[in-house]
């Protein structure tokens, strides 16, 4: 793709988004969201389907009415402005391309709302159709592009005003598989080359983590977490973080305390954790959440040599590729592990847990998952 | 045993026959009898007479019912678009429960009703007088080619408001939203990007609205006075008044051949789209 785009260097506008309260008639969606957005940074609203991600993202450009709260952008308060004076570009997940106008229709929309000239329009466009890698397709029917070259028409279409604030709403879903890897990564270099403040909406988890610089994760309305993808992904702040991210295997374990550590116990299984690492942890009844490829098919007997070993049978093998992925019945549940060796159905194995990668939270917490 | 074809010719056979007695017969009939002599020779006199006695008429009934047209067409815009685009709740639920009303008025109790409206001392007249917007003196009928032409736009506004908000409701409202987002008003996403995208069905509406008003006789005879009137009250006086069946006829062909007019330039626009690459 052409790095050069005629007009100059732009610079993201900061959002600070305080106390914001969002209701469609009468339900709650949005309760006391708050949360800042630096200037170029790039931002993905993550969730389940109804967590609010997508509502928060509408009152952002004007398209949900706020109940109460604030929207400063530029010292600001946009919160009561309608979408058309908030000056945020927002790409569709259905494209929204407008099927009557050609490309250079399209893209030189907001320009000719803006009172620019047919010259300058003309210029723009094909600059950016430049850029996007779209050269000479200003006068192709919208209607005769191919799904990524739409998206890429629209994504020239909300740059071209050259705003500040760039608003992803699921834009790459409804793309097919390799056009969304690519896209994935375009749609981030040009937000990095612009210096564009980027919101993304998205329920992929890998999207949002190969593309944002900053994770939001969202449940029933509200923040569950802010942080880097590897904050997020490796020090989940609740169960529902943990499990939303991929740790999907759960435990139910006993901590108990003392001077010299914690006793995590499943079951028969036991190990101990040093003072120092098991100071966070809960004492009591637990749960446990670890990821598919955390733990390891050993020997019934094998030592623990600090790993929680839990006695379990083989119950199911599958072979996705690279490694066999065994459903394992222990301590009462069904637990997925990846293991590099084919082991036969009905096996009685040892599952090596390794404590530090369990990301333990209260038995109390875990409940609040399904919310 | 009867094949499948006979069976369906026998089943369809009863529709076809009424079809056939009811409308292809009397049609068929009068277009051969305007162009007919008594004796049976072709003629084109009673188009000739038809022309002579009533090309005022003619021309008055194009007016009408193409000024009629552009009026709907722009009021129902405005309702629809209301619906679609309005954000005052009240204001599109009240809309929303009223505007369909007038479709279920016949063309003649909405002519009566315009009657006592539009009348020198008629409602509207009074309403204007009592509220000192207007002297009593001052006050003029409406009951000429103004009053049909309001009672056409108040009775077929509905019809066409129906069928746009229909057609606005079902395009991606992510397409208008888009164009709200890039700094388009409300009028001009309405206008730019909403109509241009659902102008097939609010050209199909017009023409079918367009037709009907050609068609109809009680609410000129009833709103206005008798000079110039439409084609219809034209036809109604031939057949009555001097039971000259030939010219009406004619009368009835040269609506028929308006009424083409406007699906022709449907049609050809529908062509040259679907041709365009």
């Amino acid at each position: 793709m052409p790095t050069e785009l005629q007009h100059g260097p732009q610079s993201g506008a900061a959002i600070a988004v305080r106390d914001l309260h969002v209701a469609y008639g009468g339900t709650r969606v949005l309760h006391g969201v708050s949360l800042d957005f630096t200037p170029g940074s790039f931002t993905a609203l993550l969730g389940s389907s109804g967590c609010g991600k997508t509502t928060l993202l509408r009152s952002l450009s004007g398209f949900v009415p706020v109940e109460s709260g604030s929207i400063i952008v530029g010292g600001k308060d946009v919160a009561s402005l309608p979408p058309e004076k908030r000056g945020m570009a927002m790409v569709f997940q259905s494209y929204a391309l407008w099927p009557h106008m050609t490309v250079l229709q399209n893209i030189g929309y907001g320009l000719k709302l803006r009172g620019a000239t047919k010259a300058e329009i003309a210029a723009k466009v094909a600059a950016m159709l430049e850029f996007l890698g779209l050269a000479g397709y200003e006068n192709r029917k919208v209607t005769a592009l191919s799904g990524g070259q739409r998206q890429r028409v629209a994504l020239g279409r909300a740059l071209a005003i050259d705003p500040g604030i760039l608003l992803l709403d699921e834009p790459l879903s409804n793309l097919d598989a390799k056009i969304r890897m690519t896209m994935r990564h375009e749609i981030r270099a040009i937000q990095q080359r612009l210096g564009l403040t980027a919101v993304h909406v998205t329920h992929d988890r890998e999207e949002a983590m190969t593309m944002a610089d900053r994770l939001v994760i969202m449940q029933a309305g509200r923040i569950a977490q802010v942080g880097t993808p590897e904050e997020v992904y490796d020090r989940p702040a609740t169960a529902f973080v943990a499990n939303f991210m991929g740790a999907e295997n759960v435990l139910p374990l006993r901590v108990e305390r003392s001077e010299q550590g914690a006793r995590l116990s499943a079951g028969e299984a036991t190990a101990s954790l040093a003072n120092g690492v098991s100071s966070a942890l809960p004492s009591g009844e637990a749960v446990a959440y670890f990821r598919d490829d955390v733990a390891r098919l050993d020997a019934s007997d094998a030592t623990s040599t600090g790993d929680l070993i839990v006695p379990g049978l083989i119950a199911a093998r599958a072979y996705p590729g690279g490694v066999y992925r065994y459903r394992v019945e222990a301590a009462g549940r069904q637990i997925t592990v990846d293991d590099a060796n084919r082991h036969e159905l009905g096996t009685k194995i040892g599952l090596r847990i390794p404590l530090q990668r369990l990301h333990i939270f209260p038995a109390s917490e875990a409940g609040t998952i399904a919310a | 045993m009867l094949s499948q074809r006979q069976l369906a010719l026998i089943l369809i056979a009863p529709g076809l026959l009424l079809v056939a007695a009811l409308f292809l017969y009397p049609l068929g009939f009068s277009l051969i009898s305007a162009f007919t002599k008594p004796d049976g020779s072709l003629t084109l006199d009673w188009f000739a007479k038809a022309y002579e006695l009533y090309s005022t008429d003619i021309v008055f009934t194009v007016v009408i019912v193409l000024a009629s047209c552009g009026l709907t067409a722009l009021a129902a815009i405005v309702i629809a678009g209301t619906l679609t685009l309005g954000e005052n709740p009240w204001i599109v639920g009240t809309l929303k429960a009223l505007y369909r009303w007038p479709l279920f008025i016949p063309f003649i109790v909405a002519a009566q009703c315009m009657r006592t409206f539009l009348a020198k001392n008629g409602l509207m007249n009074n309403t204007f007088v009592s509220l000192g917007l207007m002297e009593p003196l001052s006050a003029v009928s409406y009951l000429d080619w103004r009053g049909i032409i309001a009672t056409f736009v108040w009775k077929q506004t509905p019809f066409v408001a129906l069928l746009l908000a229909g057609a606005l409701a079902s395009i991606d409202r992510a397409t208008l939203e888009a164009g709200r987002n890039l700094g388009a008003s409300r009028v001009r996403v309405l206008v730019e990007l909403a109509l241009p995208q659902v102008m097939p069905t609010l050209l199909v509406a017009l023409v079918l609205s367009f037709v009907t008003m050609l068609s109809v006789l009680s609410v000129p005879m009833m709103v206005a006075g008798s000079q110039p009137t439409m084609l219809t009250v034209d036809m109604a006086f031939r057949i009555n008044s001097y039971g000259d069946y030939a010219t009406a006829n004619a009368l009835g062909v040269i609506t028929y051949l308006i009424s083409a007019g406007a699906a022709i330039l449907y049609l050809k626009r529908g062509l040259s789209k679907e041709a365009a690459p």
